[in-house]
C-alpha cells in the first residue's frame, strides 16, 4: 500500500491506472467524521494507490477527482479529460445551427 | 469463532482463524445487498443520514467502480457478437454495517456528483482549514498556499 504525498501525483498515477485496466479498477473513498481524516485509494486489484489527508483543501480537490472519475467511468476511459468545466464542452452542440434568413 | 479449528500460535490472538463459508468472496459480493441497488436519488438520501450517523464515530465508505452490470459469460458473448456492452458506474457506500448502493448511466452521472458533491462538502467539516498566520501578515485573513512551502524572507534593515 502506498501512501502517495503529492496530490498531483496521486490524480496523475490513479487516472492512468485506471485508464490501464478500467474493468477492474475502483475508487475508494474513506471519510471518519471523528478522526477528521480522509483516505482515497485506487487499485487494480494489483497496484494500490493511497491519498491520506486532514486537510479541507484537499476535499476541494477531491470532488474535482471524483468528477473526473465519475465521467471516467460513465463514457469510457478514453474520454478526453480537461478540467471539470472543460468536459461539458466537448458535449456541446452548437446552438444555431440554420441562419435566419430575413424576407 | 469455531472451536473445532486449532487456533494458529505463531500469529498474534487477533487473528482467529474462522470457517470459511462455502461460498467464494466472488459469489458473496454478487450476492444483493439488502439494498439491491436504490435509484439515485434514494441512494443520496440514505448516504446523507449514513453522514449523520457517523458523526460521534465510525467511518463512511465511498467505493466507485466502473461495470456493465452483466456477468462475465454474457459480456464475452457479447463481445464477440460484435454489439457494444453499455458500462455504467457503480457507486456503494458503507458505514461497516450497512452497504448501500446505487448504479449510475451516462445521463444520471452529472446529477448525481452535483448532488454528491454538495453532500461531501456538508458533511467532511471535520477536515483542517489551513490557516497559516505569518507573524507578518497578522493582519490578514489566509495567507496563499505558496507561502507556506516558502515563508516570505524578512528583509532586514
Amino acid at each position: 500500500m502506498v501512501y502517495i504525498t503529492s496530490w498531483d501525483e496521486f490524480v496523475e498515477r490513479s487516472i492512468q491506472l485506471f485508464r490501464a485496466d478500467p474493468q477492474s479498477s475502483r475508487y475508494v473513498m474513506k471519510y471518519r467524521h471523528c478522526d477528521g481524516k480522509l483516505v482515497l485509494k485506487v487499485t487494480d486489484n494489483r497496484e494500490c494507490l493511497k491519498f491520506k489527508t486532514d486537510q479541507a483543501q484537499d476535499a476541494r480537490k477531491m470532488e474535482k477527482l471524483n468528477n473526473i472519475f465519475f465521467t471516467l467511468m460513465t463514457r469510457g476511459p478514453d474520454v478526453d479529460i480537461s478540467e471539470v468545466s472543460g468536459k461539458e464542452q466537448s458535449e456541446v452542440q452548437p446552438t444555431k445551427k440554420g441562419r435566419g434568413r430575413k424576407q | 469463532m469455531v472451536g473445532s479449528l486449532a487456533q494458529p500460535t505463531h500469529l498474534p490472538p487477533y487473528f482467529k482463524l474462522r470457517k470459511v463459508s462455502s461460498k467464494s468472496a466472488r459469489e458473496r459480493e454478487r450476492e444483493p445487498s439488502l439494498f439491491a441497488f436504490a435509484m439515485p436519488d434514494p441512494f443520496l438520501n440514505e448516504l446523507t443520514s449514513m453522514y449523520e450517523r457517523t458523526t460521534e464515530r465510525g467511518s463512511v465508505w465511498v467505493t466507485l467502480k466502473r461495470s456493465s452490470m452483466k456477468s462475465k459469460a454474457k459480456r464475452n458473448k457479447m463481445t464477440s457478437a460484435g454489439e457494444t456492452i453499455e458500462y455504467r458506474c457503480l457507486v456503494r457506500a458503507t458505514d461497516g454495517k450497512k452497504t448501500i448502493s446505487t448504479v449510475l448511466s451516462a445521463k444520471d452521472h452529472l446529477r448525481f456528483q452535483a448532488s454528491y458533491a454538495t453532500i461531501l462538502k456538508a458533511h467532511m467539516s471535520a477536515l483542517k482549514k489551513r490557516e497559516r498566520r505569518d507573524k507578518k501578515k497578522a493582519g490578514d485573513g489566509q495567507t496563499k498556499q505558496e507561502d507556506l512551502k516558502k515563508p516570505p524572507k524578512k528583509s532586514s534593515s
